[in-house]
C-alpha cells in the first residue's frame, strides 16, 4: 500500500515538474497598448509638436526641481522613430506647440519589484536553511514603460484632452536593446491606423 | 482464436470487490477551451476508483488532472478603442472529480471487458492568460458530465491494464463558457 502511495505522490510530483513555462527571452514579454477618443478627428488636423527631451518619471516633483530625461543617445533614437512614423502617417511637426494642433508627450518610468523567496523550514530550524529543496534568496526585475501620449488643447477645451495613448511595457535587461523600443513603437503606431491624417 | 481466446472465462473484477486504477492522459480541449488553446494537452493524469455493485455495474470516483497549454504567435487584441499586442502564454488546468459509473458490456468474468461509463460531477477550471508582465485569471467550478467508452485487459489476478475515451463536458459559469474536451487515456488498474 505504501508503495502504492509513493508511487501516486511521483506520478504528480513528475506532472507538476513537467507544467509549462513560459517566456524564454526578454522580448518575448514585450507588450504595445494603445487607446484613442473614437469621437475625435484625427484626419482633419495635421501638425504637431514633440519635445526634443523624453522625461522620466520618478515621482512627485517638488517645486522647483527639474525633472530627469533619457540620457542620449536613447533619447534621439526614440525621438527619431516616434517622428518618423508621424511623418509616415501624415503628420509635420512644428517647433511651437501653441501652434500645432496636437502635443506629443513622451515619457518614461521604470518600476522595480523585489520577490523574497524564503526557505519554509529556516523559521522553524536554522539547521535546515540552504539544505536539501532550497535556501534562502532574493530576486528582483525591473519592468520598463514607455508611454506617448497625444495631447488637444484649444477653446474648445477647458483643459488640454488625451485624444491617443501608446505604451510600451516590458521587462528591463541590463543593456539598452534599440531593436526592441524600435519595434515597440513601430507597433504602437501600425496598430493606430486611425491617426492618418489627410 | 486469438480474439476469443482474450474471452476466456476467468476470476473477474466484477466478482472482486474494487480497484484502483492510474491513468496518463492526452487530452484536445473542443468548443470555448478549443477555441482558446488548439494544441492537445500531454500532461495528464488520472486517478480512479471503483466499486462492484451488482452484476456487471461498477461504481466509483474519477479524480483528474489535465494541463492545458499554448504559446501564441505576436498578435494584436482590440476591444473597443483599446488595443494589446504581444505574445500570449495560455494555460489551463482542468481538474475534473466526478462520480462515476461503468457498465461491462460484455461477461464480467472475461480476460477483456470492455465497457460504457458515465459520470456527474464538477471541472475546476484555472485559466490563466500571461501577457508581458500581466497575468489575467479565471478559475470556475463548472457543473460537468463525462461520457466514456473503454476496456480493462486483465494481466492477471489482480492487475490490469486500462484504456479509455472520454468525453467532459462542463457547463457554462459565471465567468466562463462551458469547458469541454476529449480525452484518451491509458494506464493500470490494481485489484485492491
Amino acid at each position: 500500500m505504501k508503495k502504492k502511495f509513493i508511487f501516486y505522490l511521483s506520478i504528480i510530483v513528475l506532472m507538476g515538474s513537467c507544467y509549462p513555462n513560459g517566456a524564454d527571452y526578454y522580448e518575448e514579454l514585450d507588450i504595445v497598448y494603445t487607446d484613442y477618443d473614437d469621437e475625435f478627428d484625427f484626419a482633419s488636423l495635421g501638425t504637431y509638436s514633440i519635445p526634443d527631451q523624453i522625461v522620466k518619471i520618478t515621482g512627485e516633483l517638488l517645486e522647483g526641481e527639474d525633472p530627469e530625461f533619457v540620457k542620449e543617445p536613447q533619447n534621439s533614437q526614440m525621438l527619431a522613430k516616434i517622428e518618423s512614423n508621424m511623418t509616415a502617417l501624415g503628420w509635420t511637426k512644428t517647433e511651437d506647440p501653441a501652434e500645432a494642433d496636437l502635443v506629443l508627450f513622451p515619457a518614461v518610468w521604470t518600476n522595480t519589484t523585489i520577490y523574497y523567496w524564503y526557505d519554509y523550514w529556516c523559521w522553524y530550524y536554522p539547521y535546515y536553511c540552504g539544505w536539501g529543496w532550497g535556501y534562502p534568496s532574493v530576486s528582483s526585475y525591473t519592468t520598463g514603460t514607455f508611454v506617448m501620449t497625444l495631447v488637444v488643447d484649444g477653446d474648445n477645451y477647458i483643459d488640454p484632452a488625451r485624444v491617443w495613448t501608446g505604451a510600451v511595457n516590458g521587462l528591463l535587461s541590463g543593456s539598452y536593446n534599440v531593436t526592441r523600443v524600435n519595434n515597440a513603437i513601430d507597433q504602437a503606431f501600425k496598430q493606430s491606423p486611425y491617426l492618418k491624417t489627410n | 482464436m486469438i480474439f476469443c481466446s482474450l474471452f476466456i472465462t476467468t476470476k473477474s473484477y466484477a466478482q472482486q470487490e474494487s480497484y484502483m486504477s492510474l491513468q496518463y492522459s492526452v487530452s484536445f480541449g473542443t468548443g470555448d477551451l478549443g477555441d482558446y488553446i488548439s494544441a492537445a494537452s500531454w500532461r495528464g493524469a488520472l486517478l480512479e476508483y471503483r466499486s462492484a455493485v451488482k452484476g456487471k455495474l461498477m461504481v466509483g470516483v474519477d479524480l483528474g488532472w489535465n494541463v492545458f497549454y499554448e504559446k501564441k504567435d505576436y498578435d494584436t487584441y482590440s476591444v473597443g478603442t483599446e488595443s494589446l499586442s504581444g505574445i500570449q502564454y495560455r494555460y489551463q488546468n482542468a481538474v475534473p472529480i466526478l462520480v462515476a459509473a461503468d457498465y461491462l458490456i460484455l461477461s464480467s468474468e472475461s480476460l477483456v471487458k470492455p465497457y460504457v461509463g458515465l459520470g456527474i460531477g464538477t471541472i475546476y477550471n484555472e485559466r490563466s492568460t500571461d501577457m508581458g508582465m500581466y497575468r489575467w485569471k479565471e478559475n470556475p467550478w463548472q457543473f460537468a458530465l463525462k461520457g466514456e467508452l473503454g476496456l480493462l485487459y486483465e494481466l492477471s489476478y489482480r492487475s490490469s491494464v486500462k484504456f479509455a475515451a472520454k468525453y467532459y463536458n462542463g457547463f457554462k459559469s459565471n465567468s466562463l463558457d462551458g469547458q469541454s474536451y476529449f480525452s484518451l487515456n491509458l494506464g493500470m488498474a490494481w485489484v485492491l
